[in-house]
């Protein structure tokens, strides 16, 4: 039996004090794109070294012989995943799925998804942050580059809803 | 006086372990929302559900007004407390371009993680592509290099752009909050899609 | 009330104390660079050491010297009157309410010139007003004001103005720096409280 998800504004007040928690104790807010990044960056230094080192993006993760892999962003994101199962077991919400509306094929939602997945993190790196590194935790240090980026977010995703409607309604 | 790894030899396996239990406690947060599912997520944009909005705009005004207490009971120096840069171009277009990616992926890297930590497979694809997205990045930077850099405004604030102290533009902030959550509100009982809600 | 309205209620309640609780808000640096370095070249910012020492014997309210040097050196030998925010300390302090006050000059000194200088622009970057900088610095100082002589036969009137300021001002730099601590201490307390005045009421 399925349990009900938490009331919005209660489950915001605790992700509120999970931001104020991040910024007290270690001076910074949350990220998401960032731990994708590491991951990404991590495994490019392990396969290929030497492009890595040539490279003006890999490179600077390199330096000084740090390890991208301990990263606080990195670090942060594997507790995400370790949080959301949690939660899910919690909840009894552990199930394999597809979510996406009936009229569409499976096929084309996890196309959708793939390609989806890359434009927002690609926009993301540009941007210098996502929903949670620039708009969430941006916000709640009043920073302008945070507010900028959230309300392109929503904006653009306000105008392209209309022509994906059939993936969702 | 916080953030407390500004303290100098604060060490780094700490750092990092805190940053695993910040990550966890944000992704219960996340999927206990609900946001492990796409189609809430999108539902924001079509009406049927407003959780996005809500949940967003708490979150960062408990932040907000709990970091100013904070600090003015000298527990936090804001000034050790990144404020994110602003470089408003990359701002702007990579919003745009985040923006479609959401509305086709149904999801933001945070919620699309914690989604694949309950078995959401399209959150698996969404990950994959997220991955493949960031790899492209990398790989095609020098191209977009000074697009990225264009427009550097340092760590810029919004009340300071205004003119207005911090508290002021915080109250105004929830006032304009508490008005989107009225009508977020509204726009549920107008727009509902009873046979979504009840599936997600 | 549902959970939007009691949640509405507590976050406006707690909007309402922030924007009246005395937050001195935190500053980031206001201004393009290159506006803040014409405005630091051009604009009349140095006083030269004789106009610091007639501030000085004057005991004038209107200015505030800073000495940027290190609390060793400021407690070994200071310009009487001057407060010390060493230039290192300058980013990590709330300056607000040393730099920030209604009507007075901060008039910025160190060794020479360079620490000044940047101390200026920093100030200036902060949104503070009335930033000035002594010319020269203590080097400056000690060339015109304690170690200078005059010499000639005749002396113009201005020139014996010049003379009397400098010999007064030598003087009290002498005296005040040879004080004890404490002394010294009690003299710097008796000024903190009647700045606080200028600067006090219920603002």
């Amino acid at each position: 039996m399925k349990n009900k998800y938490m009331n919005p504004y209660l489950a915001g007040t605790l992700l509120g004090l999970v931001l104020l928690s991040a910024m007290y104790i270690a001076g910074r807010g949350l990220g998401a794109s960032g731990g994708l990044k590491y991951c990404v960056v991590s495994v490019v230094g392990a396969l290929d070294k030497p492009h890595a080192e040539r490279s003006t993006y890999y490179s600077k993760y390199f330096e000084g012989g740090q390890k991208p892999l301990t990263n606080w962003l990195t670090l942060e994101i594997f507790g995400v995943l370790a949080g959301g199962f949690i939660s899910g077991a919690v909840s009894k919400r552990l199930t394999f799925k597809i979510e996406k509306s009936p009229k569409i094929s499976n096929t084309r939602r996890l196309t959708l998804a793939f390609i989806g997945g890359m434009f927002f993190v690609y926009g993301a790196q540009l941007a210098r942050g996502c929903t949670s590194g620039a708009a969430l935790s941006g916000m709640a240090v009043l920073s302008v580059a945070g507010f900028v980026t959230m309300m392109a977010i929503f904006g653009s995703a306000y105008l392209f809803a209309w022509f994906f409607r059939k993936n969702w309604i | 006086m916080g953030p407390f790894t500004s303290i100098s030899g604060f060490p780094a396996w700490l750092d990092l372990l805190i940053a695993f239990i910040i990550g966890t406690g944000f992704g219960f947060a996340l999927e206990q929302a609900g946001f492990s599912s796409s189609r809430k997520l999108v539902g924001m944009f079509y009406g049927y559900d407003t959780t996005v909005i809500k949940v967003f705009f708490t979150a960062s005004i408990v932040a907000l007004v709990g970091s100013q207490f904070l600090s003015y009971f000298g527990l936090l120096n804001l000034n050790l407390v990144f404020v994110n840069e602003y470089y408003v171009t990359a701002a702007i277009v990579g919003g745009v371009i985040m923006g479609a990616g959401f509305i086709m992926g149904g999801f933001c890297p945070g919620t699309g993680v914690s989604a694949l930590s309950i078995g959401k497979i399209d959150a698996l694809f969404y990950v994959l592509g997220g991955l493949t997205g960031a790899f492209l990045f990398a790989e095609t930077y020098p191209l977009i290099q000074h697009l990225a850099d264009n427009a550097y405004r340092g760590p810029v604030k919004i009340n300071e752009v205004l003119g207005l102290t911090p508290g002021l533009f915080t109250l105004l902030l929830i006032a304009a909050a508490v008005i989107m959550f009225w009508l977020a509100e509204l726009a549920e009982k107008k727009f509902a899609r009873p046979d979504i809600t009840n599936q997600i | 009330m549902n959970t939007r309205q009691k949640i509405s209620v507590i976050l406006l309640l707690l909007g309402l104390i922030l924007a009246f609780l005395p937050l001195s808000g935190n500053y980031s640096f206001h201004g393009k660079p290159d506006k803040l370095l014409t405005e630091a070249l051009y604009e009349n910012t140095y006083f030269t050491a004789d106009q610091v020492a007639r501030f000085a014997i004057t005991e004038d309210s209107t200015i505030q010297l800073i000495d940027l040097r290190s609390p060793e050196e400021f407690r070994s030998f200071s310009i009487p009157g001057a407060i010390n925010i060493p230039y290192g300390e300058m980013l990590s302090k709330d300056l607000e309410s040393f730099l920030n006050r209604e009507n007075i000059r901060n008039i910025f000194y160190s060794n020479s010139d360079y620490n000044a200088n940047y101390a200026f622009v920093i100030a200036k970057g902060l949104g503070f007003e009335n930033n000035y900088v002594m010319k020269g610095g203590l080097n400056e100082w000690y060339r015109v004001v304690m170690n200078s002589e005059f010499s000639g036969d005749k002396i113009t009137a201005r020139e014996n103005a010049i003379f009397e300021t400098r010999t007064r001002a030598r003087r009290l730099f002498t005296e005040m720096n040879s004080m004890p601590d404490s002394l010294k201490a009690k003299y710097r307390e008796s000024k903190e409280i009647e700045r606080k005045k200028l600067d006090g009421g219920c603002e």
